[in-house]
């Protein structure tokens, strides 16, 4: 499964550069001139499912801009347990906590499926980010939604049990389809890989989803979670 | 320099002499953890590096997610030493 993660730019990857900047919301608002000096540093790059785009502790050198496909990013405990920290998609970007800090990426970040990216060297964003404002403006915005991503998945953690870690997830990621609320489930969203996120092991995750099955709350399908009783679930969820 | 960059500098160092052909192993260490990356040509050279790792002073544990043949999935989850329990 090659990496390939510094092709050169082809004027056809300069359409995608710059497609995929304008499906980042926080850049939405720069003007051309910034975008244009944004694409032209960025280096596309390709990884597998299940390759590793970077390392917990490694030198965080460079930021990825997600095109195409979903990573998740995970933390190792010090005991050796694995906990999800977050799912992102194209359009997200990830790798800015660690450049401007100047530490190493705090997490493990995993290609879920085939995925495409653009890389951008950290030297080269603040290098940017003193010519433009508007990009410190929006570089601040991500981060400081970042924080606040953090302190919710710190709340879920360390002061739900796991019924109410599922209850809170599963509302917070539903949608209104064809008449019911579903929550949608990708190709990897495996038992385990919800278990990781919610900061739990498959078997208790699998016993908290048939409980909450049996007493009528939600159905689990293959491609989709169909929540019948959204009351009863966030009763479930203030614990 | 932190102790964790010492250990991971330290660590490339034995892997550099332990595997010298092999060319794009990364590592990262944070906590006294020590995540291992890149490719090897052969499951023994997986092991290897991860008993190089291992070995090192200041290394807690070792992830290994280097992708060689026959290695489990570099995806794969990670529980090093994980005590089950209900209510985690």
């Amino acid at each position: 499964m090659p990496a390939h993660p510094s092709e050169p730019v082809l004027v056809s990857d300069i359409v995608r550069a710059r497609q995929t900047l304008s499906t980042v919301r926080h850049f939405a608002n720069l003007a051309d001139e910034v975008l244009d000096a944004l694409m032209r540093r960025m280096t596309p790059c390709q990884f597998d499912a299940g390759q590793v785009i970077c390392l917990e502790g490694e030198p965080g050198e460079k930021i990825y801009i997600l095109e195409k496909g979903w990573v998740k990013a995970v933390r190792t405990a010090v005991d050796g347990r694995e906990q999800a920290a977050m799912f992102l998609r194209g359009g997200e970007l990830f790798g800015d906590e660690a450049v401007f800090t100047g530490a190493a990426y705090p997490v493990t970040v995993i290609a879920l499926e085939n995925i495409k990216a653009w890389a951008l060297e950290g030297s080269v964003l603040l290098e940017l980010v003193q010519r433009y404002p508007p990009v410190a403006m929006a570089v601040i915005r991500h981060l400081g939604e970042r924080v606040l991503y953090y302190v919710q998945l710190v709340e879920d953690l360390g002061l739900r049990n796991v019924q109410a870690r599922v209850a809170h997830t599963l509302l917070a990621h539903a949608e209104l389809k064809d008449g019911q609320l579903i929550v949608p489930r990708q190709a990897w969203t495996t038992l385990d890989e919800m278990a990781t996120r919610l900061g739990t092991v498959r078997d208790v995750l699998s016993r908290t989803l048939s409980a909450l099955e049996a007493d009528g709350i939600l159905r689990m399908e293959r491609t989709k979670i169909i929540i019948f009783d959204p009351q009863k679930l966030l009763e479930r969820g203030r614990v | 320099m932190s102790i964790d960059e010492t250990v991971r500098l330290e660590i490339l160092k034995e892997l550099t002499k332990s595997l010298p052909h092999a060319s794009n192993l990364r590592v990262g260490v944070i906590g006294g953890i020590a995540h291992l990356g890149g490719n090897l040509s052969n499951r023994d050279e997986w092991g290897l590096a991860e008993a190089v790792a291992h070995s090192v002073f200041g290394v807690r544990g070792v992830v290994n997610r280097i992708e060689a043949p026959d290695a489990p999935a570099p995806s794969r989850k990670i529980d090093l030493d994980f005590l089950k329990s209900d209510e985690p």
